[in-house]
């Protein structure tokens, strides 16, 4: 079972997995998979379709449940899922769905105060929301919404971000945008952990790689790790 | 009197049972619409379909031991609909035949309903069970209609953010910490609202007056709170319609009820163009 504690052997903010395994029905989506994302790396998911990156992030976010092993993991987690798993019919406004990144600021029955306006305002400038914060979140292009979910994820302000496809689909100057977010991530010491698809980014900008084709091809740095998998 | 007076106002007037069932309506028909827009935007219209028919068979059994007592149809339907609840939680992760499995259940309880019913009852109580008895809602029914709709619509205004919350990003919750399990508390509220409406629309129509105006109200794509303010006017509307049109026509009122719903989501789908875009009804999963 996953179990996720603050005191302990790892304390200093790594997140560590023993044996993490996840079957969906019959189908093994992740087959003892054994590493440490060090506190503050920043670490590419790489591998084919169905090679159990998402679930990968899931298992760490705690939303997959392990048939086997265990996961150590410090604190709250920022969790960028796949767009797919969010309503876009929802009908709700832009900085409504940013202001939910601010969530333990305020919870189920306050407003949020004045400072987390200004926290929501800033981050909306950094992801270039600025000024489409009242559309509907129907209206918006992927990669507007990729930049509002971006915008939430600093407002949640966690030291863990799980970022799975963060790239996909996105426009080359949304991407450029985001990119550079997640590097701020990086330099603020946070653990950053992104399922990525595209290698030449991975190369360029991303220190540590996980190869996954179900079990754990290679993991450790990039060069390293994408050399055997080209090999 | 006008002629207007006759069609629209006359049954009302004339008639205590009339007055009754619309004040009871009324009352569904603002639950409906907090509980329907809800069960929309949660995207859980086949969970709220099932656990309506969830609710026959402990309904059957308040019937067996106590004949058509109000209370104990509901003590009966609330059990047996959090206990089919239940059951669907524990087959939550298994999502390849989570479908089948819950059409499953709401077949089977249907039938086990019909069964234990007819074992001591007649066919005029299957019918009541099935269809609902909107004309014949007495006082404690009414009483009862009301302390529930009251109380559900204080749970929801009291935990609207996490209910609506829950609904855009299932998992951010979780990923932020909140450990409260508002998705029970919201099976639990939907339950509640059913067997409210259980004895005016029956087992078989009651997710009719709780889908059917919510559904028309999302076509306008309104924000949540006002969607669920729109569900309740439409329901009205349907309600006071449907009750005329039963009393004119001589059909009965719980399916002309729904009918007048239907025609009110047909007419908003039109109407709002929701039509023309395609891809936000399948979406919806409505």
């Amino acid at each position: 079972m996953r179990s996720c504690t603050v005191e302990g052997v790892h304390a200093d903010g790594s997140i560590v997995l023993r044996d993490v395994t996840v079957r969906y029905g019959n189908r093994i989506a992740l087959d003892a998979v054994s590493g440490e994302f060090r506190a503050g790396s920043l670490t590419a998911v790489v591998g084919a379709n169905g090679a159990g990156k998402s679930t990968l992030l899931a298992a760490i976010a705690g939303t997959a449940r392990l048939a086997r092993g265990s996961i150590d993991c410090p604190g709250a987690l920022g969790y960028l899922p796949q767009r797919t798993l969010i309503d876009v019919n929802y009908p709700m406004t832009v900085s409504e769905l940013v202001m939910l990144g601010a969530w333990r600021a305020f919870g189920a029955f306050r407003a949020p105060d004045r400072a987390t306006w200004a926290r929501l305002a800033a981050a909306a400038d950094v992801v270039g929301l600025t000024g489409r914060l009242d559309r509907r979140i129907d209206a918006l292009s992927v990669g507007e919404l990729q930049r509002a979910l971006f915008a939430r994820l600093i407002l949640q302000d966690a030291a863990t971000l799980l970022l799975d496809e963060p790239f996909a689909a996105v426009d080359e100057e949304t991407a450029e945008v985001l990119l550079q977010q997640v590097m701020r991530w990086h330099q603020d010491g946070r653990t950053v952990i992104a399922v990525l698809h595209d290698l030449d980014m991975v190369r360029r900008s991303f220190p540590a790689t996980v190869v996954l084709a179900r079990q754990c091809i290679a993991w450790g740095p990039t060069e390293i790790a994408l050399r055997r998998e080209a090999a | 009197m006008t002629s207007a007076h006759l069609l629209l106002i006359a049954p009302f007037e004339s008639l205590g049972f009339m007055r009754t069932a619309l004040v009871a309506c009324l009352a569904l028909a603002v639950l409906n619409g907090a509980v329907g827009t809800l069960l929309l935007v949660r995207r859980m219209t086949l969970d709220g379909n099932v656990l309506a028919h969830a609710v026959m068979p402990g309904a059957a059994i308040g019937f067996l031991y106590a004949g058509p007592s109000a209370m104990w149809l509901s003590l009966g339907g609330m059990a047996s609909g959090l206990a089919v609840a239940a059951m669907a939680g524990l087959i939550a992760g298994a999502r390849a035949w989570r479908d089948a499995a819950l059409l499953a259940f709401y077949l089977v309880a249907l039938s086990l309903g019909v069964m234990l019913v007819v074992w001591r009852g007649s066919n005029v109580d299957v019918v009541r069970v099935l269809f609902g008895t909107v004309l014949a809602i007495d006082r404690p029914m009414l009483l009862q209609i009301a302390v529930v709709t009251s109380v559900v619509l204080i749970v929801i205004a009291a935990l609207y953010r996490p209910l609506a919350a829950g609904a855009v990003d299932a998992d951010l919750l979780r990923a932020l910490g909140v450990r409260t399990p508002y998705g029970t508390i919201f099976v639990i509220l939907v339950v509640l609202a059913l067997v409210a409406s259980f004895q005016a629309f029956g087992t078989l129509l009651a997710i009719g007056p709780m889908l059917l105006p919510a559904a028309a109200a999302r076509a306008w794509k309104l924000g949540v709170a006002a969607s669920m303010a729109l569900a309740a006017v439409f329901g009205l509307a349907a309600s006071v319609g449907g009750l005329l049109l039963s009393y004119h026509a001589n059909l009965p009122s719980g399916p002309a009820i729904v009918l007048a719903g239907g025609v009110l989501f047909g007419l908003s789908l039109l109407a709002s163009g929701t039509l023309w875009r395609p891809a936000a009804l399948v979406q919806e999963g409505a």
